[in-house]
């Protein structure tokens, strides 16, 4: 793993513009009864409503290209990246280089994306349409990528930065090895830089990304204890860090039951309880696993007001916004019952 | 009564009607034989091909749930991206095998079903749903590939049963009556021609009686 060099940062670290700007931007966010009334909307409802908020000049933008759920969906994602990037202008700092740190997860998805659509041999106009510029490569620099040739010429583009030494375990057969040497480089990097951090709210945000990595590391032997696969495969596919790295990888290759049990006692156990025991689907159990970790990080945002949680309680709750619209929207589409998308919509 | 066109009223062909009509009542048999034995074997494989079907309506049903629960949850963007990074296209392979002389297809396919790090997506990056849907289409193409083998046996063999019956109706029906009255057409021929030839001999032999009295007669007034 590379070793993260921590810039240094001047007293007094400057939180106070940056909360404030997010506390505006809360009060943009959709309030969480729209979510009940837009279960009983179609979908050209949802869109109009959507024009009245602040996806607007994203749907009218993208109208001419997508229409119904896509637009939806597309524009939602765009305005995800338009409001991290904003959040990234508007931050100097700590407060930048940890919202930098925290949002290279859209880094990771689109190079990952990127290195899919080389690999199967996509176009880079159809790759580029699956990437969100939120993260620090805007999409000049991912245009770019997208317009290379190969794999490996992709790979080539990163020499010099953190991600190449995750990128160069690619075998030239399988990406999945090097996608998750990008997982793990992020929260690596991620673990490393909150951990730097002396500010108010640097121990509850650490905390958080501790649980996020166990959260993560619970749902994958979730998924991999289920299909009875070896343990050492399983191991290779943990996180290292978080709270639990421990027990959690001692899990691994454990059974289902024997590893339900083992679960018991922990503290996300009364968020799965009902549906893990009774061995429902694993998708099931992953969204309130991911729920749990929503409804903690709007818990500590509250913490300290001049501090990174309400930065991160915010940028949580954009994208569990975007993501309850989705959900809805493509839900409907499905015809799915709306008792079954309520249960997957996150509200506080 | 349906005469072959063109046949001429010998003892030769007759025999060699007689003859065909041996081998047309052999094949008739035979024929008959065999479209029963499709029948029986067509019953068969329609039962499998039903619930093959049955299961494959399920299995899609199922599929296209999980994938819908997977675009809700995960975004289509998530589902396109991750379905690049699919590592090996299956892949079918065709031989053949024969059902009472019916040549039905034997599909085999290779790397449908998979394991969950075999399919080429990282597992941390990517949530169960993906899992659940990719399993579920692994398992439906599974089922279609199942079912084109069942459907393809099941459309060759009607087919077949058509044609045998068709063969068994036209010996039954066609064949064999013509060749029969065509049989009996050459009898009638054949004893009209003998008739004639009675008749023409008896004439003979009067003329020949009447020129012999003659000639007694004359050689009598002449002695």
């Amino acid at each position: 793993m590379p070793v993260l060099r921590l810039p240094k940062f001047g007293n007094p670290v400057k939180y106070a513009y940056i909360t404030g700007r997010v506390r505006a931007k809360k009060t943009k966010l959709i309030p969480n009864d729209m979510y009940q009334r837009m279960l009983s909307m179609d979908i050209s409802e949802i869109t109009r409503y959507l024009e009245e908020t602040q996806y607007k000049d994203e749907i009218d933008e993208m109208a001419k290209d997508f229409s119904g759920v896509d637009l939806v969906e597309y524009a939602t994602f765009a305005n995800l990246a338009k409001t991290y990037r904003n959040l990234l202008e508007v931050s100097i700092d700590e407060p930048k280089f940890l919202i930098l740190e925290y949002l290279r997860r859209w880094d990771v998805w689109n190079i990952k994306t990127i290195l899919r659509g080389k690999f199967h041999g996509s176009s880079d106009e159809e790759i580029m349409k699956y990437l969100v510029p939120a993260g620090e490569l805007d999409l000049e620099f991912l245009d770019g990528l997208a317009k290379k040739d190969t794999v490996e010429e992709v790979i080539q583009a990163f020499d010099g930065t953190d991600y190449y030494v995750a990128l160069t375990q690619y075998d030239g057969h399988m990406l999945s090895s090097v996608e998750n040497a990008l997982d793990k480089l992020y929260y690596f990097r991620m673990e490393r830089a909150v951990g730097g951090t002396l500010s108010v709210g640097g121990g509850l945000l650490l905390k958080y990304i501790r649980k996020e990595i166990d959260i993560k590391n619970v749902i994958t032997l979730f998924r991999m204890n289920k299909a009875g696969i070896d343990a050492s495969i399983i191991q290779e596919n943990l996180i290292e860090g978080g709270k639990l790295g421990g027990d959690l990888s001692r899990m691994a290759g454990q059974s289902y039951d024997e590893f339900v049990r083992g679960l018991e006692g922990y503290p996300f156990w009364s968020a799965i309880s009902d549906v893990a025991t009774e061995g429902d689907g694993i998708s099931r159990i992953e969204a309130r696993l991911k729920a749990y970790l929503v409804r903690y990080a709007w818990a500590i945002s509250n913490y300290h007001p001049l501090s990174i949680l309400p930065v991160l309680g915010y940028i949580v709750s954009k994208d569990t916004e975007v993501s309850n619209i989705r959900k809805i929207v493509r839900g409907k589409e499905a015809d799915l019952p709306a008792e079954l998308i309520e249960e997957q919509v996150v509200v506080a | 009564m349906a005469v072959i066109p063109g046949t001429k009223p010998t003892r030769a062909v007759l025999i060699e009607l007689k003859k065909r009509i041996r081998v047309a009542q052999t094949g008739h048999e035979l024929l008959k034989m065999k479209r029963d034995g499709l029948m029986i074997e067509f019953f068969e494989v329609l039962g499998r091909a039903r619930t093959i079907r049955q299961e494959l309506v399920k299995e899609f049903i199922k599929s296209q749930q999980r994938l819908n629960m997977a675009k809700a949850t995960e975004g289509t963007l998530t589902i396109k991206s991750v379905a690049f990074a699919l590592q090996k296209e299956p892949t079918v392979e065709l031989e053949s095998r024969n059902i009472m002389g019916v040549v039905v297809p034997k599909i085999t396919a290779e790397s449908v079903q998979k394991l969950m790090f075999e399919r080429g997506y990282g597992i941390i990056g990517t949530s169960a749903a993906i899992d659940e849907a990719a399993e579920a289409y692994e398992s439906l193409v599974d089922k279609i590939i199942t079912a084109a083998e069942v459907e393809t046996a099941l459309i060759r063999l009607v087919e077949d049963i058509e044609s045998t019956k068709r063969r068994v109706n036209a010996l039954e029906f066609k064949v064999i009556p013509d060749i029969n009255d065509t049989v009996r057409y050459i009898g009638f021929a054949l004893e009209e021609m003998e008739r004639d030839n009675i008749v023409k001999l008896k004439m003979l032999k009067a003329k020949a009686q009447r020129a012999a009295a003659a000639k007694a007669a004359a050689r009598a007034a002449a002695a």
